[in-house]
């Protein structure tokens, strides 16, 4: 831009007409954003024994009638469905594996999220309530000791909640409580490209503008001749 | 436009590579020092342009300006759009570093491709009436093509042609409308204002 300004005369109304389409470019394009179709992000989270998803391109849109695919860590594909006009998708755990749910969304957008076998934990070790899980071997079984402490706490869990049953509801309230944030979370998961981006990005250009104006001054043929 | 990262087979990752480094070393031998200032600005509006959205169709698109930019730099389009896409897909996650080299295939082929066709055409010495329906052909033109070749790239990783092409150029008709104007409008403008940058990548690309 610069070089255009010292080496031509009739520049002026070209400098500005490339400002301001910049300069349109900038307003246009961050302020309003009903959706921006490069780029899908897919959001999962578990609540209980479900996994719920939510897929959008970045800009916000949802994306809808799109694709997830939900595979194992070896790579099998364990379901498939499509996503509502929301853009959600809601399954039944399928497996205690750590999972990689694939959004294809068309035109070649795609984009995933991983499930650590951990946040699966929750709800799905479902151990029936009440009872005291730790086994009980045969041998062990005859000595009166043994009986003696499987009786209390059998006697126990008629007063008390069992530490499994305790955590199954703090898991359930928790998730009930989380799920507003959960939601804002992928809400806020992504958003589109910032100012910052886009005046680094045409700093970078400039910079590489320079590296080429130096570079061709180098080459005597190319030396503009005045 | 942008494919994602993990959509596309190696092969095709390769073959778009390859058509891009060649393409690239095509416009950097045609970079003359006072080709740079042009090159740059146009890399710029083509980085920007993926920001403007055309929310009319059935899925939401974007600008992509290639065809104005083979129109005014020919082969250099090439290196123009691959540092554009470079900075989109690092600053903004819009496609991804694999896909760079078949993305850049997919939008500056059509570049070059339309102002060969069309670029004769969008002289300043040739006739006003003609100049525009040009412009605007190349520009719309552009991204047609650069539809079917996302279409291509995905047909050769395994998803069926038809539905795919047809899905993305009817998603791409706003754009094509609202390119094509584009493009006719900034040649009108240049004509008037910088009439040698027209003359620019075609006659360069057609003498050396």
């Amino acid at each position: 831009m610069f070089t255009v300004l010292r080496h031509d005369r009739c520049v002026g109304p070209y400098v500005r007409a490339a400002v301001v389409f910049f300069a349109a470019v900038l307003c246009v394009g961050l302020s309003s954003q009903p959706a921006l179709a490069h780029k899908v992000t897919i959001f999962a989270w578990v609540e209980g024994d479900t996994i719920y998803t939510q897929s959008k391109f970045s800009g916000g849109r949802r994306a809808k009638n799109a694709t997830v695919v939900v595979y194992d860590k070896d790579g099998w594909q364990l379901l498939e469905g499509k996503t509502d006009q929301k853009g959600m998708f809601s399954f039944k755990v399928p497996k205690k594996t750590d999972l990689r749910v694939v959004l294809k969304a068309s035109m070649g957008h795609q984009a995933e999220w991983h499930i650590p076998v951990e946040d699966l934990v929750s709800e799905s070790e479902d151990t029936a309530p009440g009872t005291v899980s730790e086994p009980v071997h045969p041998q062990a079984d005859t000595s009166v000791d043994a009986r003696a402490r499987v009786e209390v706490a059998h006697e126990r869990a008629g007063a008390f909640l069992s530490p499994q049953d305790m955590e199954r509801v703090i898991n359930r309230v928790l998730d009930k409580k989380l799920e507003p944030i959960q939601r804002m979370l992928a809400e806020s998961m992504d958003h589109g490209p910032t100012v910052s981006d886009v005046v680094g990005g045409l700093g970078y250009i400039i910079g590489l503008m320079g590296v080429a104006m130096i570079v061709t001054s180098r080459r005597p043929k190319d030396r503009i001749r005045d | 436009m942008h494919i994602s990262e993990g959509v596309l087979s190696p092969s095709i990752l390769v073959a778009g590579a390859a058509v891009t480094t060649a393409g690239v070393v095509m416009g950097l031998k045609r970079l003359e020092q006072k080709d740079v200032p042009s090159t740059g600005i146009l890399s710029a509006a083509f980085f920007v342009a993926s920001l403007v959205h055309v929310p009319i169709g059935p899925a939401s698109v974007h600008l992509v300006l290639n065809g104005l930019l083979g129109l005014i730099l020919g082969w250099r389009a090439f290196p123009a759009i691959l540092i554009g896409l470079a900075l989109q897909a690092l600053l903004f996650q819009f496609g991804g570093i694999t896909t760079l080299g078949v993305n850049t295939m997919n939008m500056a082929l059509p570049a070059v491709v339309c102002s060969m066709v069309f670029g004769w055409a969008v002289r300043p010495r040739t006739p006003p009436m003609l100049r525009v329906v040009a412009a605007f052909a190349c520009g719309s033109g552009a991204v047609l093509l650069s539809g079917l070749l996302v279409a291509c790239s995905l047909y050769w990783s395994g998803e069926a042609f038809l539905p795919a092409a047809k899905l993305i150029v009817v998603a791409h008709l706003p754009v094509m409308a609202i390119e094509g104007v584009l493009t006719s409008a900034c040649t009108v403008f240049l004509i008037r204002v910088k009439p040698e940058l027209l003359e620019g990548g075609y006659v360069h690309s057609a003498s050396s």
